[in-house]
């Protein structure tokens, strides 16, 4: 074997030039690929990364007739207890208790459809980084009375600025409609056009004094010192408390999965439709080195080389070839992917379409090992197929071969 | 006692197309350390006889045997493994592995016999300066002369220990010098160390070597004599 393998490596270098070509045809194809798949992974990670960090969190607590209802008397029952076994167990890093209505925002010039969330400054900005996406003014600020934050978008749309009011109207939890004025204090930009444009915010206890009586909460976002105790937590909490739903983030939005799991094939898609083409340049390279050497692979098959053998020497030059370039393009793509790792890759250019689907416009592309291992398996697999061809057209050849005259 | 013996063996190439008899019932046997040339003009027959002796080929009909096993009803895969063991091959254009040096191809046929690795160095050094080649052992077959190729040839064709030796016109692309020059190496081989020769060629310098010389017409034995 190991001489086989000398012989499939000195092969490859008889023509310099061809395999030369072929090589380079691998590496900058599997560099564009592996770049390819890195941003597109990054651009995943970093909307699903963002929307957990900003408002999913890695669970949340619902009364399960508030999550088909979403009314106002649909609070979480008992949530002392609840928040008192969050605050004592060791996974939980935060959480962050959060009133909840669906209402209409009257300005004076427009009426909108809003979602407004009452939240706890404090507890929110332990919990989540929403508070980044302040671009002016202050985070519900507490000097002012039934303050609100919008994002910049909505505030667009209705022609506003801060410290101007406007009206929410909303049912309460006997079902009533009731409205009151809030102040303008403050503006975000998210990612999404399309989340600035629905979403509100209020402080908790000036939502939920018009709700209820008492306080109360619609939804406990929670975060957990590591995101892989999700389902143990979620499990914990829906056998402590019965009455409760708690669910994961994947559980609360299947789409961010999905994104995740689109990655994954995105990577097989690229790298089989790079590998498919750069098969045509391994199957030409195979095929015109066994053309040139029908009489020396006939002289092996004559003095006694099985023809086995030859089959394995012409399989080990496909991969051999294929295994230099992928190398060269695994070593370029991980040079690149550090360095826009780092740095990012900049779609300024496409910044305001890139924001009303929610992506952020400047990308880290990410790869993991195993993507590399799946990388590599796809090129392998391919290289070997499109060496079948001309490995089978090698054993056919007839050891007479080697004594022909041209 | 004869090494190759054939028994009316015919060769018809195309035989439902257009016909071409390149050998008719040709019955013939060799001795162990002969040293023998086929001759005759092209389309003869004597290239087809070494490839049916060398197992190359199969013939339409008849037998050949070589030291008492029949090959002719042989697999491919048999033949092969039987090629390896018995029979060792000279080619007109010496047909040597580019990428490896004299040495490597020598020891090539050693490695496929699954011999040690130090046997199969001291073979190959000890047969490269038996054919005059012990400086140029690390040489590649493109810094090797035509005639230092098919000298690194016939140390291949001797290393893996066959029975006889074929040579398909072994001379054909060499000049005088080195045309003579191999004969010699294989003419003192053939005497000091008994290994047998079957030339085919049509080259009178082989033939004039040669101490028996069978001549073929029409893919027949024309004449079979003994030369002095």
């Amino acid at each position: 074997m190991k001489t086989l393998l000398i012989i499939a490596w000195r092969n490859i270098w008889r023509h310099p030039g061809r395999s030369g070509v072929l090589i380079a045809a691998i590496i900058v194809g599997l560099w564009a690929g592996v770049v390819t798949v890195g941003t597109m992974n990054g651009m995943l990670q970093q909307r699903v990364s963002y929307l957990i960090d900003s408002e999913v969190t890695h669970l949340q607590i619902h009364n399960p007739e508030f999550l088909t209802e979403r009314l106002a008397a649909d609070y979480i029952p008992d949530h002392d207890e609840i928040t008192g076994w969050l605050s004592q167990d060791e996974r939980v890093r935060s959480f962050s208790p959060r009133v909840m209505a669906d209402g209409m925002l009257q300005s004076p010039v427009k009426t909108s459809g809003v979602r407004i969330r009452g939240i706890d400054v404090e507890q929110e900005s332990a919990t989540t980084t929403f508070h980044e996406n302040m671009i002016e003014g202050e985070y519900l600020d507490a000097g002012v009375r039934n303050s609100v934050v919008m994002g910049k978008s909505l505030m667009d749309e209705h022609g506003l600025r801060i410290g101007n009011r406007i009206v929410l109207t909303f049912e309460d939890a006997q079902g009533e409609l009731t409205s009151s004025a809030f102040n303008i204090t403050g503006i975000f930009r998210s990612a999404s056009t399309e989340y600035d444009d629905r979403n509100l915010l209020v402080r908790k206890s000036d939502l939920y004094g018009l709700i209820a009586e008492t306080p109360v909460f619609h939804e406990i976002a929670v975060m957990l010192h590591n995101e892989d105790d999700a389902t143990a937590v979620v499990d914990d909490l829906n056998e402590a408390f019965p009455e409760i739903t708690a669910r994961t983030w994947r559980q609360i939005s299947p789409e961010l999965s999905t994104l995740i799991g689109l990655g994954g094939y995105m990577l097989y898609i690229v790298t089989l439709i790079i590998m498919a083409a750069l098969a045509f340049g391994i199957l030409n390279t195979m095929l015109m080195a066994l053309f040139e050497r029908m009489r020396e692979i006939g002289m092996l098959i004559s003095i006694g080389m099985s023809r086995k053998g030859v089959f394995i020497m012409i399989m080990m030059e496909s991969v051999l070839l294929t295994l230099t370039g992928t190398a060269g393009g695994f070593l370029l793509a991980w040079l690149s992917i550090g360095w826009l790792g780092r740095n990012g890759v900049n779609f300024e250019a496409f910044a305001d379409g890139i924001a009303e689907l929610g992506w952020d416009h400047i990308v880290y592309p990410v790869i993991s090992t195993q993507e590399y291992v799946a990388i590599l398996l796809v090129v392998m697999f391919v290289t070997l197929l499109a060496s079948l061809y001309p490995a089978f057209k090698a054993i056919r050849i007839n050891p007479l071969e080697a004594a022909k005259d041209t | 006692m004869a090494i190759v013996k054939t028994e009316k063996l015919s060769k018809i190439y195309n035989p439902d197309t257009v016909p071409v008899h390149a050998l008719r019932d040709v019955t013939i046997s060799f001795e162990e350390g002969e040293f023998t040339s086929v001759v005759g003009p092209s389309g003869s027959g004597k290239t087809t006889l070494l490839n049916m002796i060398g197992g190359l080929d199969k013939p339409t009909s008849g037998s050949v045997e070589i030291d008492g096993t029949t090959i002719t009803g042989m697999s491919d895969r048999e033949l092969i493994d039987f090629r390896l063991k018995h029979i060792g091959f000279v080619f007109q254009h010496y047909n040597l592995i580019p990428v490896f040096t004299a040495l490597e191809n020598v020891s090539f046929i050693m490695l496929l016999q699954k011999r040690e690795k130090s046997e199969m160095e001291n073979r190959a050094k000890s047969l490269l300066e038996q054919v005059g080649l012990s400086d140029r052992m690390d040489a590649r077959p493109k810094q090797l002369s035509g005639g230092q190729q098919q000298r690194v040839a016939v140390a291949r064709a001797l290393a893996s220990e066959p029975r006889f030796i074929l040579a398909d016109e072994p001379t054909a692309n060499l000049d005088s010098t080195s045309a003579m020059n191999l004969l010699d190496i294989m003419e003192k081989m053939n005497r000091e160390q008994n290994v047998t020769f079957i030339f085919s060629t049509h080259d009178q310098r082989v033939i004039d070597r040669a101490r028996r010389v069978v001549y073929m017409v029409d893919g027949k034995i024309d004449r079979d004599e003994v030369q002095k």
